[in-house]
């Protein structure tokens, strides 16, 4: 269960991101975040593992207090917590490889870990979760001689990694190809139907119709909507875009 | 409106006019300055090409002149001493009878000696002495032949008996690296080794420093920014100051003419310079990869090995080689204010007039460059 409560961040600059935003996700569920660009999506996601850190508000996981951990309580709660990023963040030069066994690093020991020294058990591991994404044949080429739809599969194996009790996916499929859009979001589902929770930004309504189990709206860092994906009417959905905005659909891209 | 339009413009001549008289007046104020005496490159011509022929004539190599001496006895009178089997094959002397009584005539031929070649024939006395018979040419096949008188000062002497010797001077003996060049390579190699020595101490020193002054590393909270701030300082304080003045300094602590004064400049201009370009480096990776690492629950060591290293090591490897081939051009300029190597004999030989070698070790220099050069870009080439 994760507890979101009066969530805040303003930047320095004086950009308000997120204000005052209270949810609760139960375990198991496939929550999405709607909204524009520039509606806190990936504010909200990346406070929750405290990559930015809230201006105020608290967030409970299973009763800890992400907002209030120390250094080394945030590492170990972060690597029960899988992340999957819009523009993939593979180390580029590095093999497929090592870009997912340092989905471990949490777990590893911090001085074998350095000499790049890593278990048999991991490897395996690693090796198991590309066969998972159906590119094990690809575990030793360079990251970036990869298609964008196989990069997100290898953030994935890298998330993986963690044995992750949460997943956040940032535009998991911004940037692929839409007919590789389901490719990508079907691991998520999988994963999900394993009692993962996952908390995913989207952009396409009809994915969000697809896949989630509930829907928080954000518009200018406020919740405007929270419910059911059937809920999300004509009316709802202005809400949310704006008067001006049209509904696109990934399949008809 | 028209009037406001014409004063922009006669405002703009003034400027312009203000301009061009204040760099007429510093240029002026140049030449007063320095004195620059353009009459004196034409008139000082004859003693131009005096150097520039020195300079341009390296002391290279010289010819080894190899000196054979062959020899055979030549008991007088006969049964006197015992006689000389002689060889049978490459240089020798055979003399023809193989003894003689006094005032006889012996015939003294030479063979395999070489073609046209110089030979010095003369006795060796019982007592060691020398007597000089004739200097004469081998013949086409590298041979001769010649009657020598047997006179009574060569005979036996307390069954020692004198010798017929032929000293060969061979022309064109092996070409062989002059002094010079061998003291130009040493030095030269003092100078690449100095410059290695430096480049990888300056290179450790300014990796760690690097991650300091990089702002998306270090400039996180107060003390973050504190060091930042401080390192980026330090880093641009000791850019100002030329290696030249730095060397100058450390030769008048370590020693003049010690390579270790060269190498200590250098050490502080390649931290400072590489820390620079690594910092530069690492602030223009991409932050994807190690917002992702971190977000595994990894540790900022590991963030950094992981995600910030394969990123810069091309650029740092790169950049490494780059400056080695600098400090070498550098070290050869910093042994004229004591730094050793090259730079240092080159000095000491103009000093001494001595252009001839000055001019080798301006040639290795010039060679030494160009293939470093050549080198390092070839290797960068492959890294990128």
């Amino acid at each position: 269960m994760l507890r979101v409560e009066h969530l805040t961040k303003i930047y320095p600059n004086g950009t308000v991101a997120l204000r005052d935003v209270s949810f609760e996700v139960p375990d198991g569920e496939f929550l999405v975040v709607i909204g524009l660009s520039g509606s806190g999506k990936s504010t909200l996601l990346r406070c929750i593992n405290r990559l930015i850190e809230p201006t105020s508000g608290k967030i409970y996981w299973n009763d800890i207090d992400i907002t209030s951990a120390s250094p080394s309580e945030i590492r170990r709660i972060r690597r029960q917590i899988g992340m999957i990023f819009q523009q993939f963040n593979l180390v580029k030069r590095s093999s497929v490889l090592t870009n997912v066994l340092s989905g471990r690093l949490g777990y590893a020991n911090p001085w074998l870990s350095l000499l790049g020294v890593w278990p048999v058990e991991d490897r395996q591991k690693a090796l198991r979760a590309l066969e998972r994404v159906g590119i094990a044949d690809k575990a030793y080429q360079r990251a970036d001689t990869l298609s964008g739809g196989q990069q997100q599969r290898v953030g994935i194996a890298r998330a993986l990694m963690q044995d992750p009790r949460l997943l956040l996916a940032d535009e998991p499929v911004a940037s692929l190809d839409p007919v590789l859009a389901h490719s990508i979001l079907q691991y998520l589902e999988q994963l999900n139907k394993e009692g993962v929770t996952v908390i995913c930004s989207l952009h396409f309504l009809d994915l969000v119709h697809r896949y989630a189990t509930r829907v928080i709206g954000l518009k200018d860092g406020v919740k405007v909507f929270e419910g059911l994906p059937d809920e999300i009417d004509r009316t709802r959905f202005k809400e949310i875009y704006g008067e001006e905005a049209q509904e696109v659909r990934a399949a008809s891209l | 409106m028209k009037n406001t339009e014409h004063l922009i413009r006669l405002r703009r001549i003034f400027t312009q006019v203000v301009e061009a008289i204040v760099i007429g007046l510093a240029l002026y104020a140049s030449i007063q300055v320095t004195q620059p005496d353009f009459v004196k490159l034409i008139t000082a011509a004859p003693k131009a090409r005096q150097v520039l022929r020195e300079l341009l004539a390296p002391d290279l190599f010289t010819r080894e002149s190899e000196v054979v001496t062959v020899g055979v006895a030549l008991p007088v009178p006969c049964g006197s001493a015992p006689e000389d089997e002689g060889r049978a094959s490459g240089p020798r002397l055979e003399v023809e009878p193989k003894c003689a009584a006094e005032r006889e005539t012996v015939v003294v031929r030479g063979e395999e000696l070489g073609k046209g070649v110089q030979v010095t024939l003369r006795w060796r006395l019982p007592d060691g002495n020398t007597l000089g018979i004739q200097r004469l040419v081998t013949d086409a096949e590298g041979n001769f032949e010649v009657r020598v008188q047997v006179r009574p000062i060569v005979a036996t002497k307390g069954g020692q008996s004198a010798r017929i010797e032929a000293e060969v001077t061979l022309p064109g003996g092996r070409i062989t690296p002059s002094q010079t060049l061998r003291d130009v390579t040493d030095a030269m190699f003092v100078t690449i080794f100095m410059a290695l020595l430096a480049t990888t101490l300056g290179t450790l020193l300014a990796i760690p420093l690097s991650f300091l002054a990089a702002s998306n590393i270090t400039r996180r909270g107060r003390v973050g920014a504190l060091v930042y701030y401080l390192v980026r300082t330090l880093l641009n304080l000791i850019r100002s100051y030329e290696p030249l003045v730095m060397a100058t300094i450390f030769a008048l602590i370590v020693g003049f003419g010690s390579p270790f004064a060269g190498i200590l400049a250098l050490v502080i201009v390649t931290t400072a310079s590489l820390g620079k370009m690594f910092s530069e480096s690492i602030e223009s990776i991409d932050p994807g990869p190690i917002e992702a690492i971190t977000a595994t629950g990894a540790n900022r060591v590991q963030v950094i090995l992981y995600g910030v290293v394969p990123q810069i090591l091309p650029d740092f490897l790169s950049f490494t080689i780059y400056h080695w081939d600098i400090n070498v051009r550098i070290s050869t300029i910093i042994g004229f204010v004591g730094g050793g190597g090259i730079g240092d004999y080159l000095s000491k030989r103009i000093n001494a007039f001595e252009y001839s070698k000055a001019g080798t070790a301006l040639l290795a220099i010039i060679l030494v460059v160009w293939a470093l050069d050549f080198l390092s870009a070839q290797i960068r080439k492959k890294l990128i």
